[in-house]
């Protein structure tokens, strides 16, 4: 049985974290696994979406994930994590993006900070399983369709057509009581000149004698 | 029967009143036995009740369940704040005696364990024969815990005391009781020790030891102790994530145990006040 290591706290990932680490076999060893994976964190803190093989983008994901939450957490007058930032970055200007761009954006956001897609594989091809990898809120397209707002789909025209018929009878129902209230006020109208009219003339024949 | 469950909770609340009232005049007075300690604080000091990291070993009931006992345990003995590095004397029953017990002082070389299994070695030299004690945190045959001396080394295990010259961790058994000063940080003590010649019992110069002083090590120790070194380890950020609890998931759990924990400290600070009095005493 283990401490807790509380030397350096850490926020809680929003994504599922696999229970054990994926090895990537490698000639050079874990720091071999390690510049294997900061290859696509670099890559996919430049091109913000990228198409690779599944257990590399989901091991990525982590490590991306982990990298923007400690840069949320700590800022760049942090050492360590400027230290970090500067291990997993390849491409030194993309620290600024890191810090200056990655971090507002992600500061408020309640779900994680990455996307992951199952792609296709090619076929013939290679049997390995494909992953698409993105940032949230990146400039291009999205890849899935976005069901909710076209309008030719059966259930968004009967939708509008509901809510046409709504509108029309709201439409209805005010001018209705524009009506009466217009009637209202005519009548009123009406009975107060002739009260008016009546009082004149009782003040005319109280003159007169 | 709604009108009493109403005035009962009425005389929850004044107490609960009263009692808050009451902390926030001892945290005005100090903030070393400060009964109200902010969670940084107190994930230093109850390091144990944070439940142990690795993945299999996790089970939300059985740590509540734990953390129940933990409490239920030390409402019957005061377990101190100590850290590895601080002269303990302890005070357990001998279980080959029936009735009798034994006290050990020693310093504090490692904690480790969480959970009811949270233990600590105490290392002392007595009769020029260095000798180690494990106990563990909650066993109920501890009866009394001492901190004689509250302070940090350099480093978070000090078991190269055991290849250390044996006056770094000779002790005297009759030691008393250093108080520290009101309102102080627990102070590091930056001794380095000085290491006995080779043969050790471990490879301390691959540890990357910060509290002990330069040794001469041979060309080839140091060829291998390069060649196995994992600087890199720091930057493993998962692996770093997977052996810690993530703060949000730390100030859950003490945010739970953090009024039961306060009045420990509360019913600790008064029996302190009560062991303090000395009646006093005709002369002649």
């Amino acid at each position: 049985m283990n401490q807790a290591d509380i030397s350096h706290l850490v926020s809680r990932l929003k994504i599922q974290v696999n229970p054990r680490l994926r090895k990537f076999r490698n000639p050079e060893g874990p720091l071999g696994r390690l510049k294997k994976l900061r290859k696509t964190v670099t890559a996919l803190f430049k091109h913000e979406r990228i198409e690779l093989n599944y257990p590399r983008a989901e091991e990525a994901r982590m490590y991306a994930e982990r990298l923007i939450s400690d840069a949320i957490r700590y800022g760049d007058c942090h050492k360590t994590t400027m230290e970090t930032a500067d291990f997993w970055i390849e491409e030194k200007q993309l620290i600024h993006k890191l810090f200056k761009v990655l971090v507002p954006r992600y500061e408020h956001s309640q779900t994680s900070y990455t996307r992951m897609y199952r792609a296709p594989r090619p076929y013939p091809g290679p049997m390995h399983k494909k992953a698409v990898l993105e940032l949230r809120g990146n400039p291009y397209p999205p890849l899935l369709p976005d069901f909710v707002s076209n309008r030719n789909l059966i259930h968004n025209v009967l939708l509008d057509e509901a809510k046409k018929e709504y509108r029309s009878q709201k439409y209805a129902e005010i001018a209705a009581k524009i009506e009466s209230a217009e009637k209202g006020a005519l009548q009123i109208e009406n009975t107060a000149s002739e009260k008016s009219s009546i009082e004149q003339n009782a003040s005319v024949s109280e003159q007169k004698p | 029967m709604l009108v009493s469950t109403i005035r009962h909770f009425k005389a929850v609340n004044y107490h609960a009143r009263i009692l808050r009232t009451f902390s926030s005049q001892i945290k005005g007075q100090s903030s070393r036995s400060d009964t109200s300690k902010s969670l940084s604080e107190l994930r230093n000091v109850y390091v144990e009740f944070l439940p142990d990291p690795t993945v299999e070993f996790r089970n939300p009931i059985r740590e509540k369940l734990e953390r129940l006992d933990m409490l239920a345990r030390r409402g019957q003995i005061d377990i101190p704040e100590f850290y590895v590095g601080s002269i303990l004397a302890v005070t357990a029953s001998d279980p080959h005696s029936l009735g009798k017990t034994n006290r050990f002082v020693g310093i504090c070389i490692k904690r480790e364990g969480c959970g009811l299994r949270a233990k600590f070695i105490l290392r002392n030299v007595i009769d020029h024969q260095g000798v180690e004690v494990l106990y563990e945190m909650y066993d109920p045959a501890l009866q009394k815990v001492e901190v004689l001396r509250l302070e940090k080394r350099l480093d978070d295990k000090l078991l190269y005391l055991r290849d250390a010259l044996p006056e770094y961790s000779t002790f005297d058994p009759d030691m008393e009781i250093e108080v520290l000063p009101e309102g102080s940080r627990v102070p590091v003590n930056p001794l380095k020790v000085i290491l006995k010649p080779k043969p050790w019992l471990e490879r301390w110069e691959r540890q990357n030891l910060r509290g002990v002083q330069e040794f001469e090590i041979s060309e080839r120790d140091k060829r291998r102790a390069d060649k196995v070194a994992t600087p890199w380890l720091k930057y493993d950020l998962m692996k770093n994530y997977m052996n810690t609890i993530p703060e949000e998931e730390q100030n859950e759990i003490f945010s739970e145990i953090h009024e039961q924990l306060q009045q420990l400290e509360l019913t600790r600070k008064k029996l302190k006040r009560k062991r303090s009095f000395v009646k006093p005493f005709k002369l002649g």
